[in-house]
């Protein structure tokens, strides 16, 4: 096992530890550790006490069905909602003790919060970069390049009011990207992204984990984050019923047969003959 | 539909709220036009026919401007597969069956009371009744419809909006002038003449029938009757030929506009600051919930000035009014800033933005407007009331306001978001979740500020009476408390947005 990661200090043993961490002896990093996460809302218990860990330079992939708790955990280990038991680091620092240094590490995409579009998309992002501390001379280099992977060159000075869902996602992503953090904790990043944009995003992210950055990403396109993902955890009720390396989650079966089974199997699909008589 | 009762609370709420207001509006008219009965005809006419060409345009011109959802769209029963003339009726039969057609339907009948002078005055309300409701009911459903589909873009929306804020601002004046007919003397002559013209209108015809049959006037009478029925059977035309139209046609899309650059963001530094304040002056200039606040700054004192010129206060006096009100209503609209943002809010916390930068940024657009204001205004203001020694005092007192004002909403806006009107909906729009917080938040920060105004407007009042070196305590007072103010408010509202960030959020995800 990794050194626990509330005790690790990157700052102290970071001397570029970028190499494929792969076909090292050395333990993985451990990017992001979550520790029996609990948030219960009312009466109902979203999260039941989640524990994860999360090795750097992995795209890691939660999947789960509706209302399983994905975008509940991930607000949490994001800093956008207080959990009420547990704790989240981010290659060691606690997000919820020590927000500014985890957070720094952090890039995130929330799903079905607003963005500020009033403002246009080259708005946008300049308003992250800066929020995010950088100067300006590299916001507006790191723009052009973002603008340009994404596609969004020609839409940078329309509002962000007036783009589609896909071009709101993509802008969103860009954001996120904007400071170079170490992780990038993603809720649904492809919903509503049209194919080609999808094909480049994937390719952008997996060069990101590639060069060492960690990816944690949300979504219940079961074939999307079997092909993607290098390691996956199902949530289903707010519980992990299943995690490890994609070979050690699918056991052989593909990801979706495997999800469907862990998640409670399949409604025989009794009693509906009425839907085979035709009206008319 | 019934389906209006089957909400949750705060909307039941609200619809008995609409139902209770509707009624009394409804019961209180009722009540005048059974009293026209004991008038005599010429007066009961002007006045049934001036009233009711108002009401009718009320119905028709409301929902244009308020932008209201239509929940009748006839859109939205595309997917039944009825006939066009079938779903025109059914839509047109519902919408008999909503606040504002009951309203309409105890008006009509109570000026059915207004003309019980003799048969066939009688006949013809009876008559008249019928085309009126109908005819309200028909008009509002083909601006509704209309609205919907022509307001379905943001922008669209935003520009009624404004030409809403214009039009209240043009009728200002307009009351003003209303205000000043002498109404004991040449009251009942100008409604007269009113009501002649406006009869022969679709808009006053169907009051003016059992009007002119009660003033013995039969051949005008059955005339202006045909002409209200013959109009509602155009509106009839006009429903079956939209409903037709609306249902194949695409929904509106919006041409985006461009714009260059990223403009406020240049001119301001490359900090979290820097960067908030562009932020907040872009939405100030950009978004419509903020550019209401705007324009109804400067209507309310000019309200204030008419009222009270009407009430006899000399002009040099109100001339000393407008900046301390415009201070108050610019310092306060920002009271709930955070809740304008909704759930985008997140970004600030996400990037660990820092209270300050958050707070201070956000107050720059109220300062860059009320500094200005502060300056320019006292010195026009002084210079109407003619007296300079005053001038320090309206200075003093002004930016007391302004900069308590500001500190306090900084404090409030982290420490105690209510919602607000949500981004791209109508200004106009009530929040769609209730609470009662809303009302004892708006009322604390409004007294707040002037219970902290209140020693420089004592000495200011004194200098008022006696001069002497009272005007210059109001100023110094003026400036100390309310720098003291900013900066206190400021450092709390910083500490209470650090503390608070995902509150803040939760707050803005059930609004």
């Amino acid at each position: 096992m990794a050194p626990t990661p509330g005790t690790v200090r990157p700052n102290a043993r970071k001397p570029r530890v970028r190499k494929p961490a792969a076909v090292t002896t050395k333990p993985r990093e451990v990017a992001l550790s979550i520790r029996g996460l609990v948030k219960r809302f009312d009466n109902k218990t979203a999260v039941a006490g989640i524990d994860l860990e999360v090795f750097a330079g992995s795209l890691y992939g939660i999947v789960g069905p509706n209302g399983a708790g994905k975008t509940t955990t991930l607000s949490m280990v994001t800093g956008l909602l207080k959990p009420d038991a547990g704790s989240v680091f981010v290659h060691g620092h606690d997000v919820w003790a020590n927000p500014v240094a985890a957070k720094r590490k952090l890039g995130v995409l929330p799903d079905q919060l607003r963005l500020f579009d009033r403002l246009t998309g080259g708005q946008l992002l300049y308003y992250s970069g800066i929020l995010r501390g950088l100067d300006k001379a590299s916001v507006r280099l790191r723009s052009a390049d973002l603008a340009a992977a994404f596609g969004l060159e020609n839409s940078l000075d329309r509002l962000v009011a007036d783009y589609s869902a896909g071009m709101s996602k993509k802008i969103a992503l860009a954001a996120a990207m904007i400071h170079s953090p170490r992780l990038l904790v993603l809720d649904e990043p492809f919903e509503s992204v049209d194919p080609v944009s999808s094909a480049n995003v994937i390719e952008i992210l997996q060069r990101y984990a590639k060069a060492g950055g960690t990816v944690v990403l949300s979504s219940h396109t079961m074939n999307l984050i079997e092909r993607v993902c290098d390691s996956v955890a199902v949530i289903v009720n707010g519980s992990v019923l299943a995690q490890g390396t994609m070979a050690e989650v699918r056991a052989g079966n593909s990801l979706e047969d495997r999800f469907v089974e862990l998640a409670g199997g399949r409604r025989a699909a009794e009693g509906m003959e009425w839907l085979h008589k035709f009206s008319d | 539909m019934a389906n209006a009762f089957r909400r949750t609370p705060w909307q039941i709420v609200g619809l008995v709220l609409a139902l209770v207001y509707g009624l009394g509006t409804a019961f209180f008219l009722a009540a005048g036009l059974f009293a026209l009965r004991f008038f005599d005809v010429e007066l009961a006419r002007s006045a049934v026919i001036v009233f009711g060409s108002i009401a009718v345009i009320v119905f028709a011109a409301l929902p244009l401007l308020l932008g209201i959802e239509d929940l009748l769209d006839p859109r939205r029963f595309a997917l039944y597969g009825m006939s066009n003339s079938r779903l025109a009726a059914s839509i047109a039969v519902a919408s008999l069956i909503s606040v504002p057609a009951l309203v309409i339907t105890i008006i009509a009948l109570a000026q059915i009371t207004t003309w019980t002078r003799g048969p066939l005055p009688v006949a013809l309300a009876v008559a008249s009744a019928v085309v009126i409701v109908l005819t309200c009911v028909l008009s509002a459903r083909i601006s509704t419809t209309l609205a919907t589909f022509l307001l379905s873009t943001r922008r669209s929306r935003d520009l009624t909006t404004i030409v809403g804020i214009v039009i209240i601002i043009a009728l200002t004046p307009l009351i003003g002038l209303l205000a000043s007919v002498d109404w004991t003397v040449d009251g009942a002559p100008t409604l007269s003449a009113i009501a002649d013209v406006a009869s022969w209108t679709p808009l006053g015809a169907a009051w003016g029938a059992p009007a002119d049959a009660a003033a013995g006037s039969d051949g005008s009478a059955v005339a202006k009757l045909v002409i209200a029925i013959l109009w509602l059977g155009l509106l009839a035309l006009a429903w079956r030929a939209l409903v037709g139209a609306i249902l194949v046609r695409p929904t509106r899309q919006a041409q985006a506009r461009q714009y260059n650059g990223i403009s406020w963001f240049d001119r301001f530094g490359a900090t979290p600051t820097g960067a908030i304040a562009a932020r907040s002056v872009t939405y100030w200039a950009r978004d419509a919930r903020y550019l209401t606040n705007l324009a109804i700054i400067p209507v309310i004192p000019a309200v204030m000035i008419v009222a009270l010129l009407v009430a006899g206060v000399p002009i040099t006096v109100l001339a000393l009014l407008p900046v301390p009100v415009m201070c108050l209503f610019l310092s306060w609209s920002v009271h709930n800033d955070v809740s304008f943002d909704n759930t985008a809010i997140w970004l600030h916390l996400v990037s660990s933005t820092s209270g300050r930068a958050d707070r201070i940024g956000r107050l720059v657009p109220a300062l860059a407007l009320g500094i200005p204001i502060i300056v320019l205004g006292s010195l026009l203001s002084i210079a109407v009331y003619g007296d300079w020694s005053e001038l320090p005092s309206l200075i003093g007192v002004s930016a007391c306001i302004l900069l308590v004002g500001l500190g306090l909403s900084s404090v409030m806006s982290a420490a105690f978001p209510y919602p607000a009107v949500r981004p791209n909906d109508s200004p106009f729009s009530q929040p769609q979740a209730g609470g009662s917080s809303a009302g004892l938040i708006q009322g604390l920060s409004f007294f707040g500020i002037l219970l902290l105004t209140a020693p420089a407007l004592a000495a200011a009042v004194l200098g008022f009476i006696y001069g002497g070196l009272f005007p210059l305590i109001a100023l110094v007072a003026g400036l100390v408390i309310g720098l003291a103010a900013l900066a206190g408010g400021v450092r709390l509202g910083a500490r209470a947005f650090e503390r608070r960030g995902p509150e803040l959020l939760a707050a803005a995800l059930r609004n």
